[in-house]
């Protein structure tokens, strides 16, 4: 073993608890620069996967769909609902200019009893006319969506048998989703024909309420819109308010604009956290390492005695700070996996935002990152310390301590 | 081997005083003969540790120069410089300098383990160690040793790479009568093996040993 790594070794077996105070700052940079990193992309992801989810320009749901159920809580949060717009309003719907497309959506809450497997939101889609779902869920199945199938969230789980219960019926499981990290996620996907089945048992037992009077044939929870070229989607959504009643238009971009405006808040407040702790534990870092050094000027000036030469030192220096780093980010790196989910869930719950975890790759990535940088911070601190004091004279070194 | 230094002097910048700066080496010869003990007295502040540091390359002089068999020290760099430390001076400097993170043993091996592997010499280690009757110490950590113990490591660092000149910065300081007579002895029989020896001591038990005797008053040398 060379000479300089040997010196290190003996020297942090030698003095633990400066080992120890200097692991559990690196410890710090390595936790903040992983987990900063895991959270803004997994933030990013969610919003990615909502935009890409949401596929419309306008969004219509009935003016009763207020607070809990709207559609952007079902992609956003999973939070269920029963709302249904009413013919009339929906044939209206047919004279607004600059509508493209429009499909609509039929949602239905499955209940927590005995008759269904799983309390999720179901959505009842119209494949002549969808241009929202089909197209991601395309290559979750091979051929078509025939009747009595269905194609759920990435959360949901789903017994041997392929089949899922649903008011007293029983569903085959025609694929599952990739991970969106919305609401869908928990969400049931099937066409027109299935949800209208599934609604009228339903209708004859639990849910017999919030389906009362309900035309389960033609009904539709919420109305997707695709404006056509050289049409604002905002004008026209605000046409639909004023010239159709009972309903509430939204373009999908400030709906989208309110999660991004949350994400970037969140985000702005995760990096800066990440930066401040950063910037602390640098200047702490950089701060006792001097202070180390300098302390450690009397063994620097035997070691010169004894023929060492000023590189030697600060290699001894580097290996001591690199063997420090690669032990406290290592166990940073370990804390933050432990911790990924608790906090993963605590800020998908706090500052509820579409949540995607990042997949292996940028894990292996973050961790990478996570364990080197430290690293490279404490390597740099320990020679710039050391470097300071090697230039100086031995022998002046010498008469100091002397 | 030989150590000659021509010119030498060193001056320093003393900021807090009106003449900005002094000597405290006035400029001066002195050559270190083989199988010869040199010894340097004189009072405190008078410039000694500064001219025996300039003479085994630990500080660099303002004029002058240091000759290691015609080879001029500050001419070479900071590695070649620190090798030549390392193979053809023992240096014993002032207080107490043992490595913390070390053994008694390794602290005394330490040369030698710098540029190779000490393996081969710990025999050579033991036998100083138990000439200079501290080799029960071997396991032990420098930190657990008193002063004299440290002196008497130091003494035998110097010696394990058998260099061609001794420098000692008071080597008896912290010394009893007896165990100074066992460190003497032993830079004695290095001298006679060859080794060119300057001591710089307050120590009068030293001065019998001496081949020739300098004192130095305010960064002057002269021949006692």
């Amino acid at each position: 073993m060379r000479f300089s790594v040997r010196i290190a070794c003996k020297n942090i077996r030698r003095r633990p608890v400066r080992a120890a105070l200097m692991c559990i700052i690196v410890l710090f940079l390595s936790f903040t620069a992983f987990m900063g990193g895991y959270l803004i992309i997994s933030l990013q992801n969610g919003l990615d996967g909502y935009r890409a989810r949401l596929g419309a320009d306008i969004v219509v749901v009935p003016s009763s769909a207020q607070g809990h159920g709207t559609v952007d809580n079902v992609l956003l949060h999973g939070i269920t609902g029963n709302y249904y717009i009413p013919q009339d309003s929906l044939e209206k719907l047919d004279g607004i200019e600059g509508i493209e497309k429009k499909t609509g959506q039929f949602y239905l809450t499955s209940a927590k009893a005995s008759c269904c497997s799983v309390r999720v939101q179901i959505i009842g889609f119209d494949p002549e006319t969808d241009f929202t779902v089909l197209p991601w869920i395309s290559s979750s199945i091979t051929g078509t969506l025939g009747d009595g199938d269905i194609i759920i969230g990435a959360d949901i789980a789903y017994p041997a048998d392929d089949c899922l219960r649903f008011y007293g019926e029983s569903y085959r499981v025609a694929g599952q989703l990739e991970k969106t990290g919305t609401g869908l996620d928990n969400a049931v996907f099937t066409n027109r024909r299935t949800i209208r089945k599934m609604a009228e048992s339903a209708a004859g037992s639990i849910e017999r309420g919030s389906l009362r009077g309900v035309d389960t044939e033609n009904a539709v929870s919420c109305v997707l819109i695709r404006v056509k070229d050289g049409y604002d989607s905002s004008e026209v959504a605000d046409d639909i308010n004023i010239h159709v009643s009972k309903v509430r238009a939204t373009p999908s971009a400030s709906m989208i604009g309110s999660v991004a405006d949350g994400f970037g808040s969140v985000s702005v407040f995760i990096s800066a956290a990440a930066a401040g702790i950063w910037l602390i534990a640098v200047v702490i870092m950089i701060a006792v390492f001097a202070l180390m050094m300098n302390e450690r000027r009397k063994e620097f000036a035997v070691l010169r005695v004894a023929g060492a030469s000023g590189k030697m030192i600060v290699s001894a220096v580097s290996w001591e700070a690199a063997l420090i780093g690669a032990a406290g980010s290592l166990i940073g790196l370990a804390v933050s996996l432990l911790l990924t989910a608790p906090l993963s869930e605590s800020i998908r719950n706090h500052f509820s935002l579409p949540f995607m975890q990042p997949d292996i790759g940028v894990v292996v990535m973050l961790s990478a990152g996570a364990v080197i940088m430290p690293i490279i911070v404490g390597v740099a601190a320990a020679v710039l310390s050391a470097l300071r004091i090697t230039k100086n004279e031995t022998g002046l070194l010498l008469r100091e301590d002397a | 081997m030989k150590l000659r230094a021509e010119n030498v002097g060193r001056m320093y910048f003393r900021s807090s005083k009106n003449t900005n700066f002094f000597y405290a080496v006035e400029s001066l010869d002195l050559e270190l003969e083989e199988g010869k003990i040199t010894v340097i007295t004189g009072r405190s502040g008078s410039g000694k540790t500064t001219l025996i540091n300039m003479l085994c390359g630990l500080l660099t002089p303002s004029c002058g120069r240091v000759l290691l068999d015609d080879k001029d020290l500050y001419a070479s760099g900071d590695r070649e410089r620190s090798l030549l430390r390392n193979r053809s001076f023992g240096i014993i400097p002032q207080g107490q300098t043992g490595l913390q993170c070390l053994t008694a043993a390794e602290n005394v091996l330490l040369p030698v383990s710098m540029y190779g592997s000490s393996k081969g010499k710990e025999d050579k280690a033991r036998i100083l160690l138990e000439k200079l009757g501290i080799d029960d110490l071997w396991d032990v950590y420098s930190n657990e040793l008193s002063g004299g113990e440290l002196r008497r490591m130091s003494v035998a660092r110097a010696l394990i790479n058998d260099p061609g000149i001794i420098i000692a910065d008071e080597p008896t300081g912290d010394l009893d009568a007896d165990t100074t007579v066992l460190v003497m002895e032993l830079l004695k029989e290095r001298a006679r093996n060859g080794a060119a020896v300057l001591i710089v001591t307050h120590d009068k038990d030293v001065m019998p040993y001496a081949d020739t005797v300098y004192t130095m008053e305010k960064g002057v040398l002269k021949k006692a």
